[in-house]
């Protein structure tokens, strides 16, 4: 563990000292302080930071359950008293935990983005719960697929493969729904010029973004959105709001939430059974 | 009282278990063996709660093993040792300790004893992963027992060892015995089962074919064992055709100088079988009786080719 926090500070504060340095060369070579450019490395960080969790967390969990099976000492822990749900339960918090400290130990490197100032200390918070929802959501994905794979190799492959699929997967589902819907308008005889591209827009596609991490960490990086007109889900077509879009934030914490505990109630029921694979 | 009922099992269309009963005294030591693939893993994983049965009951004094609280009862030694890396000795006890409740002080002084009491107390700080497989075996024992089961459960636990530490398993496991534990075993090794238990099991083809008490069976099992008839100077031909046409003969089969032969006749008709074969003009050196092993009587229950032996014997022999 004390390798991991050093390689993943070192790693930010590399990113962090590039940044800082860039935005001094260019104050050296133009005479212009962009203060704009200083909230770019808290974004740069925090950015780097959110994607190595990201990495991180499926890697710690989805080896849990697979690896006591590959060890065989799960069937040693389950012949004594202890419950499924408390092998679970017990696996997830051991890798929390570990992801819990890694960010604890690059609050430094956040902070100091306070030096220049623009970022409050809400923001910070709102990026931290970002970070714990999406830990807690790729964990339980990586735990439910070691729950259900006999390998290791094969539970980690299948919870990377899950992630991008949520993550790149429901991205590319609301551009090709976009793309299909201006095709639409361009056939019924609109011009698509910007009446049409204010009308249409990926449909109930979006919502598949609510249980996107990514989409969460960026909608919290731009700021307060207006019902979806502008940022990430603007890309998306235009919207008139409503409950989820004006809540974007906390839909998407609860939507994660759901489906961890979903993903985590899978791994309990299939901690018992034998697993998908060839035996080890 | 341990007690099985009707157990059964299939894994898709095979059935492991088909109505298994067995009933294993308090206090005994139980040998349970069986061919490979008869279900004695199964029936073992059925018992400590790993594998859930297809039906059935299994229940110690009345205790069912679908109530919770059931792994109280039982302690599990699997044939097989996992380990965790990086983990002491004391770690490991503790950890499985923790795992029933047990914390602090009290699971400390626990562990010590049953260290102690398998003889690993100079191992403590030694890493699980680096123990021999006897120690590791034995370590596995002790954690079996950190919560003082009444029913202890042991698959395979002697394979693999060295003559000397399964002779200190044995005396481990008859002091456990004195000690009031009822323990269930499978073992391969049925000279040495036969030498260690109190009570026996055999299971073929998911049933139980034979259990009682071992002092019983091998009673039983003498008057069912074949004769050996040792000939000097050849004539084995002539003592073929007069076994074959004797109703009494099973199975003939030829070692040898030696013939092997079952024989369901009592003392009488070995007399008188063994006068026909001197009459024959046969120089019998040897006629006796092989005497009861478990061995024999295992061998005996899991051979189902015996009704062929007499057939197989003459195509290979040319009669």
């Amino acid at each position: 563990m004390p390798l991991i926090i050093t390689v993943f500070n070192s790693i930010l504060a590399i990113v962090a000292l590039l940044n800082m340095y860039s935005n001094v060369l260019q104050v050296r070579l133009t005479a212009d302080i962009q203060y704009s450019s200083f909230l770019d490395l808290y974004r740069f960080v925090a950015g780097i930071e959110f994607i190595m969790l990201l990495l991180i967390m499926p890697a710690t969990t989805a080896g849990s359950i697979s690896g006591e099976r590959e060890r065989q000492t799960l069937d040693l822990m389950l012949t004594t008293g202890i419950k499924s749900w408390e092998i679970v339960a017990g696996m997830l918090g051991a890798a929390f935990v570990k992801i819990f400290l890694l960010v604890v130990s690059s609050f430094p490197m956040i902070a100091l983005v306070f030096v220049y100032g623009g970022i409050t200390g809400r923001d910070v918070l709102l990026m931290l719960t970002c970070y714990v929802v999406s830990a807690l959501f790729a964990g339980c994905l990586g735990i439910c697929c070691s729950s259900l794979f006999k390998r290791s190799t094969a539970a980690t492959v299948a919870a990377y493969t899950c992630l991008a699929v949520i993550v790149a997967g429901t991205f590319a589902a609301n551009s090709f729904a976009y793309s299909l819907a201006r095709m639409n308008w361009s056939q019924m005889g609109y011009t698509v010029g910007m009446m049409g591209e204010q009308a249409v827009n990926s449909g109930g596609f979006l919502y598949t973004l609510l249980l996107n991490p990514a989409a969460a960490f960026l909608v919290i990086l731009e700021g307060p959105q207006t019902a979806g007109s502008s940022g990430i889900l603007g890309m998306y077509g235009s919207r008139n709001g409503g409950f989820i879009l004006n809540h974007w934030m906390v839909c998407s914490v609860a939507a994660q939430l759901l489906a961890s505990a979903l993903l985590a109630l899978l791994a309990v029921k299939m901690v018992r059974k034998r697993g998908i694979g060839r035996n080890v | 009282m341990l007690e099985i009922r009707d157990l059964k099992k299939n894994y898709g269309k095979y059935q492991v278990l088909n109505g298994l009963d067995m009933t294993v005294p308090d206090g005994s030591l139980f040998g349970f063996v069986g061919p490979n693939g008869a279900g004695k893993t199964t029936t073992l994983k059925i018992m400590v709660g790993l594998l859930a049965a297809d039906g059935g009951t299994v229940s110690y004094d009345g205790f069912s093993f679908q109530e919770e609280g059931w792994e109280r009862h039982v302690g599990y030694v699997p044939d097989f040792f996992g380990v965790y890396d990086n983990l002491k000795v004391w770690e490991y006890m503790e950890f499985f300790a923790s795992c029933y409740g047990l914390e602090g002080l009290k699971a400390r002084k626990r562990c010590s004893a049953l260290l102690e009491q398998i003889g690993l107390e100079d191992k403590e700080e030694f890493y699980v992963d680096g123990l021999s497989k006897g120690m590791k075996q034995r370590l596995c024992l002790a954690r079996a027992l950190i919560h003082d089961p009444e029913v202890l459960i042991l698959d395979e636990p002697m394979a693999g060892l060295d003559p000397r530490t399964r002779f200190d398993f044995r005396e481990t496991l008859k002091d456990l015995s004195d000690q009031g534990k009822t323990i269930v075993l499978s073992s391969h090794v049925l000279s040495e089962l036969s030498e260690l238990c109190t009570d026996v099991g055999i299971i073929d083809q998911g049933r139980m074919a034979l259990t009682g008490s071992i002092r019983d069976i091998l009673s039983q099992v003498n008057s069912s064992n074949p004769i050996v008839i040792t000939l000097f100077g050849g004539g084995t031909d002539v003592a073929l055709s007069i076994l074959k046409s004797h109703p009494s003969v099973h199975t003939i089969t030829v070692k040898g100088r030696e013939i092997v032969v079952r024989f369901s006749g009592d003392e009488q008709e070995e007399a008188v079988l063994l006068q026909r074969l001197v009459d024959a003009g046969l120089l019998v050196s040897g006629f006796t009786r092989e005497k009861g092993s478990l061995e024999s009587l295992f061998m005996q229950i899991t051979d189902r080719d015996e009704e062929r032996t007499v057939l197989r014997y003459e195509n290979e022999s040319g009669l």
